[in-house]
């Protein structure tokens, strides 16, 4: 098989184990719902038959699980797409959706409301707090000269480490009772909360940037030699890199205000996957993103089941089950060289 | 931050008892008990407490107390004179404590350093959670205790050793005898003791087999109360069945999944300022998925103020109001 069927065949495989992924993970729960009811009950949503479930449990399927296992979906793809894009573009092997201050911005965003009472919606906040972070990481990098990778990560761990500390600040500084409780979850990520607006969101800014993102290999190919290169190649080096900075940003803060920021999976996931399909951004970008999509799935099925009722930020489970994995990964690849 | 092992709804019920029954009774025991003359004040206490051997030489005169449902004991036994000082106040104190409370100096709305805490020259620091004994907080216990500060930690807040398996009302009540016998007040607590049992007396437990969740706080995964600390005890005394009475846990997050599987036929809320009663149900009402439960729908909830919501002297009265609220919504 070509290097190019063979991505084709590995996107199929994705594809459906994301589809049937999403199917499944729908039908997994605390509640005892039996799989025909649940999916009687999503299909009569969908104006196919009639729906076997009374409010109160069609509300458990339709209002909490679908929403979440949809969020899951498009958050995990979004991100491990985002983190391949990044590596790409910084040609730094732990570069992740966060790099450029994303996620500090977001969290100091959300503690705000949270803790200060700033009466915005939590992810509007969280996503101007990216944005913020974002245009101050940029600020600072081209004001240091022409915008290069290693300035953009220096000027993004310096605006990363501020906002933290003013995150940390606020916290210690406003946090009442049990109120810090809310704040560790958003902190550590979890998608307890997503409802149809936060799907709305996140898939909205998945099928709006995650997919034109994911067609980006071919330029990231050549930006993979260097900016000679790709400067020879036809590109213009600095629209592009900016283009491609501002919708990985635009999209990571969008997904960030839904879910906080979860870790691992845009660090890791697009490493995991350039292991097994080999460095061509062509076939990682679109395949780290099934694979995101998928993985998260899962990782947040274990969070809201394993510990029935009680429940984990999914941040824990995917560094948890990620590691390992990632582990098993690298020493496999190395038995194989 | 410090963490928070909530032992409150229960210290709110009892306080709230206390003071009925204080108000009730004799104003003996509510006097501030001044130096009490008895035998025993010249012998030094010594208790076990946590994992740590504390000793009491005198009864102590400055007193520090962190959480409310320290400063509240110590309002209940009379004791509001000695307190110099507190912090991490979970609330307003009930109305019958407002004139020994008005006089209460707070050094910090969080948890204060050990400095601004050795500044008033304390002889014991009381509180609410075994973690402000640390370096980083308020001082480690034996650090207080070689400058000559007796350390007690409310033995429901305990995470060594210590700690009941399961919270009753015998462990509020010995640990109400025992600050009454470092403070030499052994009367005032006993008087305290029975008052708070003649008010539990009161309390008749609902035999509807009626189920309820105890909503603490949090949105998208709710911090509820669970099957061991004081929320569980509230709710077997009025004869209710909590939903996370199977989690082995005082408190514990809970998924919306299985609370909305469970359907709960009342659902206490708990009063805070930074998360009101009022938010909660607007948030249970405004969610498509909490919308259609019983409980929300028929408007079945009850209230009780954060500082009751912890072990202690209020946990009485928590009893009595979540007894009283549920013959109001007719389910008594």
């Amino acid at each position: 098989m070509t290097t190019r069927a063979r991505s084709w065949s590995w996107g199929a495989a994705l594809a459906a184990a994301l589809l049937l992924s999403i199917a499944v993970a729908t039908t997994i729960g605390p509640a005892p719902l039996s799989v025909p009811d649940v999916v009687g009950s999503v299909l009569a949503h969908l104006g196919i038959g009639h729906n076997p479930l009374d409010a109160l449990h069609d509300g458990i399927v339709w209002e909490l699980r679908l929403p979440r296992v949809l969020t899951a979906a498009a958050v995990g793809a979004g991100l491990s797409l985002v983190g391949g894009v990044m590596q790409a573009l910084t040609r730094n092997q732990l570069a992740d959706p966060y790099l450029l201050g994303l996620s500090s911005g977001a969290s100091l965003g959300a503690v705000s409301v949270l803790l200060l009472g700033v009466t915005l919606l939590l992810p509007i906040a969280a996503f101007g707090g990216a944005i913020l972070a974002l245009l101050a990481t940029l600020g600072l990098a081209s004001s240091l000269g022409r915008i290069t990778p290693t300035r953009t990560v220096l000027a993004g761990v310096a605006v990363s480490s501020l906002a933290a500390a003013i995150t940390s600040f606020v916290i210690f500084w406003a946090a009442t009772g049990d109120s810090y409780r809310d704040v560790l979850n958003w902190l550590l990520g979890s998608l307890a909360g997503a409802r149809w607006p936060q799907v709305a969101i996140a898939v909205g800014a998945m099928v709006v940037i995650g997919v034109p993102l994911s067609f980006s290999g071919r330029v990231l190919d050549a930006f993979a030699f260097g900016d000679t290169t790709a400067a020879s190649l036809g590109f213009s080096v600095t629209r592009v890199r900016w283009g491609l900075l501002g919708a990985s940003a635009l999209l990571t803060g969008a997904l960030v205000s839904v879910s906080g920021s979860i870790g691992f999976v845009g660090l890791v996931l697009p490493h995991a996957v350039r292991l097994v399909v080999g460095p061509s951004n062509r076939s990682l970008l679109p395949l780290s993103a099934l694979v995101g999509g998928t993985f998260l799935i899962w990782a947040d099925t274990l969070a809201r089941t394993v510990f029935d009722p009680r429940e984990l930020p999914v941040g824990i489970v995917t560094a948890l089950i990620g590691a390992p994995v990632f582990a098993l990964l690298l020493a496999r690849r190395r038995s194989e060289a | 931050m410090p963490r928070s092992p909530r032992t409150r709804p229960a210290a709110l019920a009892a306080m709230f008892a206390a003071t009925v029954l204080l108000a009730g009774c004799s104003s003996a025991a509510a006097a501030p008990p001044a130096t009490s003359g008895s035998a025993a004040a010249d012998k030094p206490v010594v208790i076990q407490n946590c994992d740590t051997t504390v000793t009491f030489p005198h009864a102590p005169h400055r007193v520090v107390s962190i959480k409310s449902t320290s400063t509240e004991i110590l309002l209940a036994l009379g004791l509001g004179d000695r307190i110099v000082g507190t912090a991490f106040q979970d609330g307003p104190v009930p109305d019958r404590w407002k004139p020994q409370a008005a006089r209460l100096h707070s050094i910090s709305d969080f948890m204060p350093s050990e400095e601004a805490l050795l500044a008033l020259e304390p002889d014991m620091v009381y509180s609410g959670w075994e973690s402000a004994f640390s370096a980083d907080q308020a001082g480690t216990r034996s650090e207080l205790a070689g400058l000559g500060v007796g350390t007690y930690v409310q033995p429901a807040a305990c995470r060594t050793t210590g700690a009941p398996a399961k919270l009753a009302f015998s462990d509020i009540f010995s640990e109400l005898r025992q600050v009454g016998s470092i403070f030499r007040v052994e009367k005032a607590a006993d008087a305290l003791v029975a008052q708070q049992k003649a008010e539990l007396a009161t309390v008749k437990k609902s035999t509807k087999g009626l189920t309820a969740l105890w909503y603490s706080s949090g949105t998208d995964t709710p911090y509820v109360g669970a099957g061991t600390g004081a929320a569980e005890l509230v709710m077997e005394t009025v004869g209710l069945k909590n939903v996370a009475g199977g989690v082995a846990q005082t408190w514990s997050s809970l998924g919306w999944e299985s609370i909305v599987a469970d359907d709960p036929d009342v659902i206490i809320l708990i009063d805070a300022t930074w998360n009101t009663a009022a938010s909660k149900i607007a948030s249970l009402e405004s969610n498509p998925a909490t919308a259609n439960l019983t409980a929300v729908k028929d408007h079945r909830f009850i209230t009780l103020p954060f500082p009751a919501s912890e072990a202690g002297v209020r946990t009485v009265d928590a009893a009595v109001s979540v007894s009283k609220q549920l013959k109001a919504l007719g389910l008594g």
